[in-house]
């Protein structure tokens, strides 16, 4: 019963490392980019909603609205200022080195507004239930469904609607997308708009469920949603969810027999596990693909 | 029907096209001929819009299509099937030809799915295929997606970049059996080749490229008799 009860507990968890894992992906599998600002827009978010609320007292739906449009806001912030002007193929790196300064920005920034260590973060409050000897927490049961449906409509969205087939296909290919009027302006800014929406919710359910927020959480959040997205499969939005929850599996059964001190441990363990074993992680998809672009032929 | 009048295209200083002229007519297959390093793929990406010339003028039907940006080219009635197919190849066999029908107007959705299944009828194998990733397909089922693509936007001519790169003596055949096909449906045809003996088979008239000029234009007989040119590119002499 404690098996089944400490894996409920994680992939409760296990959810949330998805969204983290996800938006990491999309940046990855759509623009062949890392974000390593991304954990430091989400506490930029967070210290944001913190700092506004008690200005705007609209208590905890307040925070969760403020969290994701600040996350939402930093991350394209970040792309117009790192990513938009080195969107070729040649400028991954000085891309993901701008982001690192930003980073530092944006983590300033946070601590500015925040001046404590340790901040309370409001949930939303939901009543926990039992389901037979299973303890159940309301507000993970949320955070639990919130996760799905996003993860079920960011599907939707890439896979079922035009604007989705415009983005892959520019993804694919920008010059054929080009060629066949296919080709969708702003594709980083959109991307890291969606990634930063989900990192926001993410951020979000994370900081409402541990209840408090410390200037950690930033570096944090990255570690996690890079794991997730390499235990899953690099660039591939199904394998982050799939990491995201066996990261949150394996961490509180890591954490309920070893104890605590051994959660991070083990996890990184299995880091290095897939790597040497699977270096594309477990559902990986070919990164480097062979075929040259016309432009470059020319 | 496609008028190009001293087309000039540069690389910086490096002049790739210097003042090309020449006629794609109506119902026509009119195919270029070139060593490598000619400016033919260079032509078909100053036609198409992914190039812009520094001089010269590109007519399509009255409609003058001069330094237009590909996607406006394409809506004006002229799409090229780009050199090594170039097709999506992480989309599927469908999704490839749904992104060939993006410069349709949203309300001819029923007429894109309607063009979709015309496609599928005159490239049966794209229909066997079509949840498949394009990438997973052989080069001639490449080349003919490549080629259904292009024909979703409807256009009024049909450039071909080297459709017979890559691919071996059979499939080579049975892309220009579609060519010839397709040329007989109606279909006006600008193709760029090295392939001389199989162009002669379903071309009308011929050009020859070479170092960015045109050195010779004429009818697949005027070729024939060309020393030169039978040397160079058909064999023997």
């Amino acid at each position: 019963m404690d098996m089944l009860q400490t894996s409920i507990d994680g992939l409760m968890v296990g959810s949330t490392y998805a969204l983290l894992g996800l938006s990491f992906a999309l940046v990855f599998g759509i623009l062949r980019r890392i974000n390593l600002a991304f954990g430091a827009c989400l506490l930029f978010g967070a210290s944001v909603a913190i700092y506004l609320e008690p200005i705007l007292g609209w208590g905890a739906w307040g925070l969760f609205l403020v969290t994701i449009v600040g996350v939402a806001l930093a991350s394209v912030y970040v792309e117009r200022l790192c990513f938009a002007p080195h969107s070729k193929r040649h400028g991954a790196v000085t891309a993901m080195v701008a982001s690192f300064a930003v980073w530092m920005q944006l983590d300033e920034i946070s601590s500015q507004l925040l001046p404590q260590r340790t901040h309370a973060f409001q949930g939303i409050e939901m009543p926990n239930f039992w389901w037979g000897e299973i303890f159940v927490r309301g507000d993970q049961l949320l955070h639990f469904v919130i996760a799905l449906v996003s993860i079920v409509v960011l599907y939707l969205l890439l896979y079922k609607t035009r604007l989705g087939l415009l983005i892959r296909a520019t993804a694919d290919s920008p010059e054929t997308a080009h060629l066949l009027g296919a080709r969708v302006p702003w594709l980083g800014f959109i991307i890291f708009l969606l990634a930063g929406i989900l990192g926001g919710l993410a951020a979000f359910m994370i900081l409402s469920a541990d209840g408090y927020v410390t200037p950690l959480f930033g570096l944090w959040s990255t570690f996690k949603g890079l794991i997730a997205m390499i235990i899953g499969g690099v660039g591939s939005l199904m394998g982050a969810v799939i990491g995201g929850l066996i990261l949150g599996l394996v961490e509180t059964h890591a954490g309920a027999v070893l104890g605590a001190e051994f959660r991070d441990m083990v996890t990184f363990g299995m880091v290095f596990l897939v790597l040497i074993i699977r270096p594309g992680g477990l559902m990986g998809v070919k990164i480097y693909r062979t075929d040259t672009l016309a432009q470059e032929r020319v | 029907m496609l008028s190009v009048n001293n087309l000039v295209t540069s690389y910086g200083l490096i002049k790739a096209l210097k003042g090309v002229s020449l006629e794609a007519k109506k119902g026509a297959v009119t195919c270029i001929l070139g060593p490598n390093g000619a400016g033919k793929t260079t032509l078909m990406f100053t036609l198409a819009g992914i190039l812009s010339p520094d001089a010269g003028t590109v007519n399509l039907l009255e409609q003058n299509l001069t330094g237009l940006g590909a996607p406006k080219i394409l809506r004006k009635g002229l799409a090229l099937v780009p050199e090594n197919r170039l097709v999506f190849a992480d989309l599927s066999v469908y999704e490839n030809l749904l992104a060939g029908a993006f410069t349709q107007d949203r309300a001819m959705a029923g007429q894109v799915s309607e063009d979709i299944e015309k496609m599928y009828d005159r490239f049966p194998i794209l229909k066997a295929r079509h949840d498949q990733p394009a990438g997973n397909l052989s080069g001639g089922e490449q080349q003919m997606l490549a080629l259904a693509r292009a024909l979703m936007s409807r256009p009024s001519i049909l450039l071909m970049d080297e459709p017979s790169v890559g691919l071996s003596p059979l499939i080579v055949d049975e892309i220009f059996a579609i060519i010839k096909q397709l040329n007989e449906d109606g279909m006006t045809i600008l193709l760029v080749e090295q392939n001389a003996t199989k162009a002669l088979q379903v071309a009308d008239y011929f050009y020859l490229l070479d170092q960015g000029k045109v050195t010779f234009s004429g009818t697949p007989d005027q070729l024939k008799d060309d020393d030169i040119i039978k040397r160079a590119y058909l064999g023997g002499g």
